[in-house]
């Protein structure tokens, strides 16, 4: 299949900061992508070297089989851009936003006035096209800079952080319409900061300053990363998650809703019974304690915190 | 040069001009109220030149001499000083712009046929006003010699000739008012202003709100983005030319004397000029308080200052006058002040038309390169 993305060894420095250090990854057409990170890890520098906005330091790459160096424009063509942060034209209304960019992208009137329909019947956005973007709560901002973003149609949309500022109903509208996207045939690069969003990707890289620190779909993330996951529920709660981070059989324990997350270490081979054993020599009363699979979320704390330590060990 | 994309631009900028009622004050009562109050205050002309004298004669010439000057309806005899220490408390306090001094034995120097001398002493200090008073007094003391002269050769019973009589003819301000010569300047000042209030600030501010990231996003070229701004701030400075030429007209009776469609042709190519230099400083400022600096020191003050709006490039240094010619406005005042004041026709200015077109082509074009599609 066609590569959308192709990038090596992409480096961006600014003065003695390395914000990107030498990343490489792809992304086939069709893919919903992840870029996951925490902030600051180098997600929209990466981004914004490859709608063309920077220039690296060094590396190479190509979007829809252009070069980033020499082939800005054929690039900017073929993309769709959504920044991270409000760009629309504050004192214009959502249609004529939308429009602006409908004009810079020469899509032809007549099919921009169809396409501010479509979008706005499926963002929501019906009620609000006449208001001044500058009046919106951030949500819909959001819903607004997506349809500008769209409104040429391009094969391939780099959404950098959608969700960032949204409630949870419009991050689950937000998702089901990048589903839908990717479905129609757009390859979907998207950015986020939130673990649990990662489970709607096709596949994702986990960037960690500056560097990607692990790759796959969602479901080798949890089985490659963490394994031996158990929720525990006990009381009380907090005895239970010190007596837990004490054992010596536990690599990582962690509150998770109103029970534990603990993931133990590989050579535990029953980890249900561990964490009883180990509960009930503390004194702590189980209610439950039983293996899971483990949450985008798990995969990245422990990605992150028990760190590159563990990455290292786990990655083939 | 995509025209879709460049009129998208320019709809948004026009949709962002109407929008902000700041920005229509600024570009339709500004120029208007500043024409009104510079074109009443800004005047060259004296009238009633305040003086004082100190008679040390008292002889029928010196009191002739003295209602020469009380009878002319530009000046105005305020005081007779009677000791010399009362000179300079006069000019001091600025009571007086002078003080005419009559020698003792003025009456009989005359008399006897030679040549006499008075004393003007003149406050300095406002050089304008000193050199127009000067000017002023010389007129009547010419006038008041020629009668001396002709009373003496009648004496002697003889008649001379007087030596020369000047009748000056000044063509294209007869009545040298400083009026028709000042208004036309101010609108042209007035204009560079506005030119660069109005697009200094149009590509920083989408730096400020965000706008800029996607902009630069877009396949939309430099030269697309830069003329699309351009378009809506040409019909604006259109509306603002027109405005100038009526407020002259009308309030101060300002008429050009030459031909209105040509006036209009400079005044349009003029403000493409200076509309273009307010978006180059657009294009390399990093926030819109930096962009009206530059365009406030780099254009406005040159505008006033060295582009013969107020002193005369004559009367600069060469080099100076060397840089008035790289300011757009001097050969602007050139073109407009012809057209008011001699009606001289593109026969005679299509150079400095033909300088300001290339400044207007110049500059968009740089403005354009500097528009960088980077963050």
């Amino acid at each position: 299949m066609a590569l959308a993305v192709e990038v090596s060894n992409l480096v961006k420095r600014f003065g003695d900061f390395t914000a990107v250090d030498g990343i490489s990854f792809s992304v086939s057409k069709g893919e919903v992508f992840g870029f996951l990170g925490p902030n600051g890890a180098g997600k929209s520098t990466t981004i914004r070297m490859l709608c063309g906005l920077l220039l690296p330091t060094s590396g190479e790459a190509r979007i829809a089989e252009h070069d980033i160096y020499r082939e800005t424009e054929l690039i900017r063509r073929s993309i769709g851009y959504m920044p991270q942060f409000f760009s629309l034209y504050p004192d214009l209304t959502v249609r004529e936003n939308i429009e602006f960019y409908a004009g810079m992208y020469e899509v032809p009137r007549a099919r921009a006035r169809e396409r501010v329909e479509e979008l706005s019947g499926r963002l929501g956005l019906e009620g609000l096209l006449d208001r001044m973007t500058r009046t919106l709560s951030t949500g819909w901002r959001q819903r607004a800079a997506l349809a500008t973003a769209l409104v040429h149609q391009p094969p391939l949309a780099f959404l950098d952080e959608p969700t960032s500022g949204v409630d949870p109903v419009t991050r689950r509208q937000f998702w089901e319409f990048i589903d839908d996207l990717a479905r129609e045939g757009t390859t979907v690069f998207v950015t986020t900061h939130v673990m649990d969003e990662a489970e709607h990707c096709t596949r994702l890289v986990i960037m960690h300053d500056g560097a990607i620190i692990a790759e796959g779909t969602p479901e080798e993330m949890r089985t490659r990363y963490v394994q031996n996951m158990v929720e525990v529920q006990a009381a009380p709660l907090w005895e239970a998650l010190e007596a837990l981070q004490a054992s010596p059989l536990v690599r990582e324990a962690a509150l998770f809703g109103d029970a534990l997350h603990v993931q133990l270490r590989e050579e535990v081979v029953d980890p249900a019974e561990a964490v009883r054993q180990a509960l009930g020599e503390a004194g702590v009363a189980v209610e439950a304690a039983e293996c899971i699979p483990p949450t985008m979320e798990d995969v990245f704390v422990a990605l992150a915190r028990g760190g590159e330590e563990a990455v290292r060990e786990a990655s083939p | 040069m995509n025209r879709r994309r460049m009129m998208a631009v320019a709809r948004a900028e026009w949709i962002h001009i109407r929008r902000d009622p700041r920005s229509l004050v600024v570009i339709l009562i500004l120029p208007v109220f500043m024409l009104l109050l510079y074109g009443y205050g800004i005047n060259y002309d004296l009238d009633r030149i305040p003086f004082a004298v100190w008679n040390l004669d008292g002889t029928q010439v010196s009191r002739d001499l003295i209602d020469e000057f009380r009878q002319n309806r530009y000046f105005d005899l305020r005081e007779s000083v009677l000791e010399q220490r009362r000179i300079e408390e006069l000019l001091d306090e600025r009571k007086v712009v002078f003080v005419l001094v009559v020698p003792p034995d003025l009456g009989g120097t005359v008399g006897a046929g030679r040549p006499a001398e008075v004393q003007f002493v003149l406050d300095g200090s406002d050089t304008t006003r000193a050199s127009v008073a000067l000017g002023y007094i010389e007129g009547v003391l010419n006038d008041f010699s020629g009668q001396l002269q002709a009373q003496w050769a009648n004496r002697q019973g003889t008649q001379v000739a007087a030596p020369f009589t000047v009748y000056p003819t000044i063509l294209y301000n007869p009545d040298l008012r400083s009026r028709p010569f000042i208004v036309p300047g101010l609108i042209a000042v007035l204009l560079t202003l506005l030119a660069g209030l109005l697009t200094s600030t149009c590509i920083v501010r989408e730096r400020e709100w965000g706008s800029f990231e996607t902009l630069i996003a877009s396949p939309a070229a430099a030269g697309e983005i830069v003329l699309g701004k351009l378009i809506p701030y040409i019909v604006i400075a259109f509306a603002n030319v027109v405005l100038s030429i009526v407020v002259g007209w009308v309030v101060f009776g300002v008429v050009p004397l030459g031909s209105m469609a040509l006036l209009l042709t400079a005044s349009m190519v003029y403000m493409a000029a200076s509309l273009g230099i307010g978006l180059f400083f657009s294009a390399v400022s990093r926030s819109q308080q930096m962009a009206i600096l530059f365009a406030v020191l780099l254009t406005f003050l040159p505008t006033i200052l060295l582009s013969g709006f107020v002193f005369p490039l004559r009367s600069m240094p060469t080099i100076i006058a060397a840089i008035a010619q790289i300011i757009p406005a001097t050969h602007f005042l050139v073109i407009i002040r012809s057209l008011y004041l001699k009606g001289a026709g593109l026969e005679i200015l299509w150079p400095q038309l033909l300088v300001l077109a290339g400044f207007a082509v110049v500059i968009v074009v740089v403005a354009a390169g500097r528009f960088r599609k980077r963050l």
